[in-house]
């Protein structure tokens, strides 16, 4: 498209703007408009009563010194840090794994698959057989080596652990398929030079398979990293009672994570404004995530041309 | 892997002396297959299961048309600010739900929608972008000759596209289906931010809301959750192929 004719819509034109038409009204029904709005809620003061009260950069100072809010800023990078690198570097182990033998490979596959289809709340009920602190497996095995019981999710230490482990086990199955459809597009002929090089098979994992699947990896960091951040079902589900909201995020804000605690001030207290904020918090620290990772990537992505 | 699955399925079938008991009765005897059934009578199971229903199938078919109409636009169609309204469908990828979910609540509260289904899948009728990717890919595969052979028989665009190019796109079909299955019959975000009575409920907040009722009888919570995982159990099972394809493609470029 070099030259640029002005021209009436065509026939085509108007097809194609009717074909287009469901994204447009959600572009500019549910984003673009939502987009504005919300920003201008998180420098106003918003009941979803009354109208907005403009309030400047109040929300946003208000939040910088919110106890509350440090623990879920905390809890999140702490969560994200922990969960990010175990299920990345488990769904390559397991996708590497699979990929080695074709016998067995659909099985396995269909059986690592199964979490991801579960629900939370599924999950709940599956993790409590394992973490109940009164007659958990868990429990039991450690006894059974002498050790004392723990109290798992009510334990302000072992809280987030024990969600990231959980979350690992629901999510690892989804990233192992990305990393197989990854492995697949390593040419074959590479493995057989480096056999002939007389690598082993380790060699052949650290100089051929990585640097060839390094941009399937960065693309499940990114994903793992921006879901991560913005995980509230989990800790909804797992931490609190009966579907209370409020009642989340415990033992003492212990898990208390920046998505819930967005949810609890807008759709528990209606401050909507104040959780706008927190919206736009999270948003940037997202971006300046985002960002870093790109700027990585230069270095360590393997790109063939 | 399996042992949390399986032990949370011995679970559901004990009775609460078995099922809390120390040191673990790992086997339940007898087998309490009646916990199902009788979970399923005594709750609001069947109307919780309902929502779940209406909610996906309205969203699975909105999904459908949708995203295969857009996405055939932008792969096949010709119209004015096609290439900025594709960076749009880029960039809202990039913009995390997050910032969205209080405006579009209070749009939902003004058109009245709050405490009904609605919410849970009408935008799924206006094009999510995974699914757009997804069928423009699918058409962009498809020879143009097509085009040019219905042209000559007089079909508009969109019947172009109705007639010629879907039926060729079945495969992807089937993942935007199967995907948008799983998505909807498991959320739990969107159905705690707009339903509030309990006849709204869908499956798996309305399982959670039973806890207190159950309280002291856990086992048939367990039940009742599994009997949740059942239906999208059985269709992964059949369509394990499209659930990889979904998942392998999120992960091109």
């Amino acid at each position: 498209m070099l030259k640029r004719k002005p021209r009436r819509l065509t026939n085509d034109g108007k097809w194609g703007l009717f074909m287009v038409s469901p994204y447009l009204i959600q572009f500019l029904v549910f984003l673009s408009f939502p987009l504005i709005a919300s920003l201008y809620f998180s420098f106003s003061k918003y009941d979803m009563l009354n109208a907005p009260e403009w309030i400047g950069i109040e929300n946003y100072t208000t939040l910088i010194q919110d106890p509350v809010f440090h623990k879920a800023l905390w809890n999140t990078f702490y969560f994200a840090v922990l969960f990010v690198p175990a299920q990345t570097i488990l769904a390559l182990i397991l996708a590497v794994a699979l990929n080695q033998s074709l016998k067995g490979l659909k099985l396995f596959r269909i059986a690592h698959f199964i979490p991801v289809i579960c629900s939370w709340t599924v999950v709940l009920y599956v993790a409590d057989a394992i973490f109940n602190p009164r007659f958990g497996i868990a429990n039991t095995l450690l006894v059974k080596m002498g050790a004392s019981p723990q109290a798992w999710l009510n334990d302000e230490a072992l809280v987030i652990p024990v969600l990231v482990a959980v979350a690992v086990w629901k999510g690892v199955g989804y990233m192992m398929v990305i990393f197989l459809a990854g492995l697949q597009n390593v040419p074959h002929d590479l493995y057989e030079a480096a056999e002939i090089e007389g690598a082993g098979t380790y060699r052949k994992f650290r100089h051929v398979t990585l640097p060839l699947i390094s941009g399937t990896t960065f693309l499940v960091l990114v994903l793992t990293t921006i879901t991560t951040f913005q995980s509230f079902e989990q800790i909804y589900v797992m931490t609190g009672n009966m579907g209370d909201v409020t009642s989340a995020g415990g033992p003492d804000n212990a898990s208390m994570v920046l998505m819930l605690y967005l949810f609890q001030q807008g759709f528990s207290f209606l401050k909507m404004g104040y959780a706008s904020a927190i919206a736009w918090f999270l948003f940037l620290i997202l971006f300046a995530i985002t960002l870093i990772q790109l700027w990585l990537q230069k270095k360590w992505v393997y790109y063939e041309n | 892997m399996f042992v949390p699955l399986l032990s949370a399925l011995l679970n559901s079938l004990k009775s609460y002396k078995e099922y809390t008991s120390v040191p673990i009765q790992w086997i339940p005897n007898p087998f309490q297959w009646q916990n199902y059934i009788e979970v399923w009578k005594m709750t609001a199971m069947d109307t919780y299961a309902l929502n779940s229903l209406i909610v996906t199938v309205l969203s699975v078919i909105g999904a459908l048309l949708s995203c295969s109409m857009v996405g055939y636009a932008f792969a096949r169609l010709q119209f004015p600010f096609k290439r900025s309204l594709f960076v749009m469908v880029l960039g809202t990828l990039m913009i995390p739900p997050v910032v969205m979910i209080i405006p579009q609540f209070i749009i939902f509260k003004h058109l009245g929608f709050l405490d009904t289904l609605v919410p849970l899948w009408i935008m799924e009728w206006l094009a999510q972008p995974f699914g757009v990717f997804l069928m423009r890919q699918a058409f962009l595969a498809i020879p143009k000759e097509f085009d040019e052979a219905a042209k000559l028989d007089g079909c508009t665009p969109f019947q172009t596209y109705w007639r010629v190019y879907l039926p060729m796109c079945k495969p992807q079909l089937a993942t935007l289906t199967i995907f948008t299955f799983m998505t909807k019959w498991n959320e739990i975000m969107a159905p705690v931010i707009y339903l509030s009575s309990e006849d709204k409920f869908t499956l798996p907040i309305g399982i959670l809301s039973m806890s207190g009722a159950w309280f002291g009888q856990e086992q048939y919570l367990v039940a009742a959750a599994l009997m949740s995982l059942l239906p999208i159990l059985l269709v992964f099972l059949f369509t394990e192929k499209y659930f990889v394809r979904g998942a392998s493609s999120s992960g091109l470029k």
